[in-house]
């Protein structure tokens, strides 16, 4: 039983191809056969993420267009042998591709992977459409800000439109410091206003700076509260049950220090 | 001697232009005799019939009908009403039955309005659920959200300015009733002493409604209720 999944949020910025690289790692570490594939056609980044740019000969619209086979486009991940990506064409634009093709092309896909993780660009024009088409499942990315919300409220109802069998959404860069100060939004006001089911939380951490540029997603890093998040959003995608982590202790923690900091 | 009677052909039929000084026995005479005269160009014609220049009793576009259908072979199918006061008349008092029965029926929605979604009814409508910022609800009759109002509401589409939009928790951008528009204070899209207002006392339903060309937002009460 395969699963493809679109990471999607309307808002460009908010961490769709971070929370791609991440999960799709993460659901490897799990022992799932994953691909990522990056739709963001004109826009390549997800290969810079995975640390893979090196490794492109072939790409997404190579294969839908029949100039090369899936395999020859398919590349493995340096870390994991049961995961790959499909980069996306950066000479080409979004047009260069329709949803019929789209839906194919995951479906073909479906016969071999457990797991298809869509990294979908921003905006809700074909590139979203392509995005979303052959898709079972949604994950909206959005960071606690009055723009990203209305966004993905947007995208949310866009999906909802399309008939999405199951949408689900990540609050990403939450600080837990500036949400007991009450100058962010929490988790429960930001679900308040989607009312969608929330798959997980992701805190600020500068550690996902330091991974995106070295190339090496963080997830799975117990030593970072980033990489633990992820981690649990990765279980929670296969059914497991698992509780939200208390972002606040460590925070608090971090808080106090800042505070000494500021003190001294 | 000036014509009273001129025989003008429409896409319906004919429309006869009278004059409107002229004694109407008179005026039976000469459109009897323009129907003579015309006999042979209309032969068995089916036509409709409208008038213009005079205003015509009930009476008299009966008798009006009967002579031309005495005096030729030319039969009136129906008669075409082209007199601007009754049209304008007529229009208002439907226009009035649609407004009052926008208002007195309504319909269900179920589920949460999204940012770019639109709900458009032609009665009262009542949302189950939430119309978030940058959704919009148009009604040509009343708007109830049960749930909270956070986006655009038009009720009275068709202008109707003694419509009402309620909602458990009002907080729109704006509301529109009728020809009125208002708009929401400028404030903060999220503070958290918003959200201090809602752990504490739960909000209450309101309901916005237009008072001297102005949007009033007010508390539900039974008073209220009665006046609407």
């Amino acid at each position: 039983m395969s699963e493809v999944i679109v990471i999607t949020s309307g808002k460009g910025g908010v961490g769709k191809t971070t929370t791609t690289a991440n999960v799709g790692t993460g659901l490897a570490q799990l022992d799932k056969k994953v691909v990522l594939i990056d739709t963001d056609i004109g826009l390549r980044n997800l290969d810079v993420v995975m640390g893979l740019e090196n490794r492109i000969v072939y790409n997404l619209v190579d294969v839908i267009e029949g100039s090369c086979r899936m395999k020859q486009a398919l590349i493995r991940d340096k870390r994991y042998p049961n995961l790959f990506l499909l980069p996306s064409a950066q000479t080409r634009d979004k047009t260069a591709v329709t949803p019929e093709q789209m839906k194919k092309l995951t479906d073909e896909l479906r016969e071999e992977f457990d797991y298809i993780i869509l990294d979908c660009p921003a905006g809700i024009e074909q590139g979203f459409k392509n995005a979303i088409a052959g898709a079972d499942r949604a994950i909206v990315v959005t960071t606690p800000e009055v723009s990203a919300i209305r966004d993905a409220d947007r995208i949310i109802g866009l999906l909802e439109a399309n008939e999405m069998k199951q949408i689900q959404l990540i609050v990403n860069r939450l600080r837990m410091d500036m949400v007991s100060r009450g100058d962010m939004m929490s988790i429960d006001d930001v679900k308040e206003i989607l009312a969608i089911d929330l798959i997980g939380a992701v805190p600020d951490d500068e550690q996902i700076v330091i991974s995106t540029n070295q190339g090496e997603p963080l997830v799975g890093r117990t030593d970072t509260m980033a990489g633990t998040a992820f981690a649990n959003i990765c279980r929670r995608i296969t059914g497991e049950e698992v509780p939200l982590m208390n972002l606040t202790v460590k925070s608090g923690v971090f808080a106090k220090l800042a505070s000494l900091f500021k003190k001294n | 001697m000036a014509q009273t009677v001129i025989l003008k052909s429409n896409k319906y039929g004919i429309n006869l232009i009278l004059d409107a000084e002229v004694d109407f026995e008179r005026l039976l005479t000469d459109i009897i005799a323009k129907f003579e005269e015309a006999e042979s160009f209309f032969k068995n014609a089916k036509m409709a019939l409208s008038f213009e220049g005079r205003p015509l009793t009930d009476e008299e576009q009966y008798r009006i009908v009967q002579a031309i259908s005495e005096h030729s072979s030319v039969s009136i199918l129906c008669i075409i009403d082209n007199d601007k006061l009754r049209e304008q008349a007529v229009k208002e008092i439907v226009e009035e039955q649609e407004a009052d029965n926008a208002i007195r029926t309504g319909q269900f929605y179920k589920g949460t309005l999204r940012s770019g979604q639109l709900l458009e009814c032609e009665t009262s409508i009542v949302v189950l659920g939430d119309v978030n910022p940058g959704a919009k609800v148009v009604s040509r009759g009343n708007i109830v959200v049960l749930g909270s109002l956070k986006g655009n509401a038009y009720a009275g589409a068709a202008g109707n300015d003694a419509a009402f939009v309620a909602a458990l928790d009002m907080d729109p951008v704006q509301i529109k009733i009728g020809d009125v528009i208002g708009r929401s204070a400028d404030k903060a899209m999220w503070s958290a002493s918003k959200k201090k207002k809602k752990t504490e006392p739960a909000v209450e339903p309101q309901v916005a409604v237009v008072k001297d060309g102005n949007i009033f937002i007010e508390p539900i009460t039974k008073g209220l209720l009665n006046n609407l």
